[in-house]
């Protein structure tokens, strides 16, 4: 489903090069629940923007179903970002939108009738448990709220693969269990999912694949799922 | 074949069905931008009022001008005199012979001897010591003339030249355009200056209220660069990013056009007699209002309509690169 092959990306920054991957490689099948780990700078959040294409990549390409995303037209990374869901760390709502507004975007892109996206949007903010919130402004809700909402925003127009980047980092332990459950319940439906997290004990409880990265390294690939740094 | 029409037909109804519901979400979108950002709003709305003053003035002056230059246009005309003893029917020839030239010459005035006269008497009627003057001569010793005026002025000097060649020159006693030849071609050249300074001042000042426009809208769409890249990543096309914001564009205008000129409208009814004497019996509420409203008004329009579309149109296209 999608696949990574020699990525590099180096920025440049006060004339100095900064190596924020180097050389990844790695494969996901379709179905797959896998979680990047690496302490903070170790490429994660790169390696995420790299994967939607809100960065490119120095060099090395990133196949997903079978294209490469940084050499698509515009208008097609714009249908191929659509089928990806992605829970970003800074949640990146839309503030002068309503919870309900921002849930109706996603699926206003993709043409959806109003009777459906109501229906869906409902659905969707009973999962998360904001249904009580839905016109309130996202700047007016909790930490844990928008989190949850950024969630629902990116499983709401059932995506077939799901990024989320650090979504329990601004998160207590309660709302950190919580939307991991949720992840994993999206999981078995059978939607695939990366994980981004430095947090430990969601790596161990999940027990799934686990990639660790390392100054912008791939340097374990662990089938069992341990946090091992 | 009748299956692959069908199915053509079928996908068209639906793309047009979706590209309407895209359009009315688009205008929506507009909307709400435009009433929950009430302070941006307020902003926008006020450069684009002062823009839309600016135009209005800028019309203003050209018709003010335009207004001064025919009235004087009109005062200026070129009187030639005749000699006692050339008859009437003669000057009445010569008065046929200039209306010919329909190019040049706007109208011909004759003026006989016996008028020139009466039009003396007339003047001076309360003046006693002209009109003893006038009885101490025992013959009428006024000319008569024809006053001549012009489609423009370039054209005096052909029609005072006309008078120069023989058999003309003979029966001619005067021609006033040689007399005040210098005062014509500088007020002339005054009032073509006036023009120049006119059009060069519209320039500046038009592009002075564009670029403010330009850059308020830019700046308020700065302010929300976060949500566009984000609608960006979440797969929106750039059409449906950038089209609520061309379509705040439009609410913006019409908002500003609206206030503007039921401002200017309530100004010119209410100050428009008490303006008119100062303004040398300019008619404002004729000329802006009820003759020139609708040019007025689309100049307005349009003007406002471009800087703004064009303003938004560039500053979201530099949010849309992602």
């Amino acid at each position: 489903m999608l696949s990574f092959k020699n990525i590099t990306k180096v920025f440049q920054c006060k004339g100095r090069e900064v190596r924020a991957l180097n050389e990844v490689s790695f494969e996901v099948k379709e179905g797959e629940f896998v979680s990047f780990v690496g302490k903070s700078g170790a490429g994660k959040t790169t390696l995420a923007k790299i994967l939607i294409a809100e960065y490119r990549p120095t060099s090395g390409r990133v196949v997903f179903q079978g294209e490469d995303i940084h050499s698509l037209h515009p208008a097609d990374l714009q249908k191929l970002r659509r089928k990806i869901g992605v829970v970003y760390q800074d949640y990146k709502l839309l503030c002068d939108k309503t919870v309900q507004e921002n849930l109706e975007y996603i699926l206003q892109i993709l043409g959806a009738s109003d009777e459906s996206i109501e229906t869906d949007v409902l659905k969707v903010l009973g999962i998360v448990g904001l249904e009580e919130k839905l016109d309130m402004f996202p700047l007016e809700l909790s930490g844990g709220e928008q989190q949850r909402l950024a969630i629902a925003r990116a499983l709401i127009h059932r995506p077939e693969l799901i990024i989320a980047d650090e979504p329990t980092g601004n998160l207590d332990p309660y709302n950190t269990y919580e939307v991991v459950n949720l992840l994993t319940k999206i999981h078995q439906m059978g939607t695939t999912v990366l994980l981004f997290t430095h947090n430990k004990e969601i790596i161990n409880s999940l027990k799934k694949r686990v990639l660790t990265l390392e100054e912008g390294k791939i340097i374990r690939d662990d089938p069992k799922g341990k946090f091992l740094l | 074949m009748l299956f692959v029409r069908h199915s053509d037909f079928v996908i068209k109804y639906f793309t047009s069905i979706i590209m309407l519901l895209t359009f009315k979400r688009v205008l929506k979108f507009g909307w709400q931008g435009f009433y929950r950002s009430k302070a941006l709003t307020a902003q926008v709305v006020f450069i684009l009022f002062v823009l839309v003053f600016t135009t209005t003035f800028l019309f203003l002056f050209n018709e003010f001008s335009n207004f001064l230059i025919s009235q004087t246009q009109e005062k200026v005309d070129i009187s030639v005199y005749f000699k006692q003893n050339v008859e009437e029917a003669k000057v009445l020839e010569i008065k046929n012979e200039l209306e010919g030239i329909v190019d040049k010459v706007k109208k011909v005035d004759y003026v006989s001897r016996e008028e020139a006269q009466n039009i003396f008497i007339l003047k001076h009627q309360n003046d006693p010591t002209y009109l003893e003057a006038l009885e101490q001569v025992s013959d009428n010793p006024f000319f008569s003339s024809l006053n001549i005026s012009a489609f423009s002025p370039d054209h005096y000097k052909y029609i005072a030249d006309f008078f120069e060649v023989a058999p003309l020159v003979d029966l001619v006693e005067k021609v006033s355009y040689n007399r005040n030849k210098l005062v014509i071609e500088r007020l002339f050249a005054v009032i073509s200056n006036i023009k120049k300074a006119g059009l060069g001042l519209t320039i500046f000042f038009a592009l002075l209220a564009s670029l403010i426009t330009f850059n308020t809208i830019k700046l308020s769409i700065f302010s929300l660069k976060r949500e566009i890249t984000t609608r960006k990543l979440v797969g929106a096309d750039n059409w449906f990013i950038r089209g609520p914001f061309l379509a705040q564009a439009v609410l913006y205008v019409l908002t500003s056009l609206i206030v503007f000129d039921v401002l200017f409208i309530s100004l010119v009814l209410f100050l428009n007699s008490q303006l008119r004497p100062l303004l040398l019996d300019f008619d404002l509420l004729n000329s802006l209002v009820i003759q020139k409203g609708i040019i007025l008004g689309l100049m307005q329009l349009g003007f406002a309509l471009a800087v703004a579309l064009i303003s938004s149109w560039f500053a979201v296209r530099k949010y849309l690169k992602i």
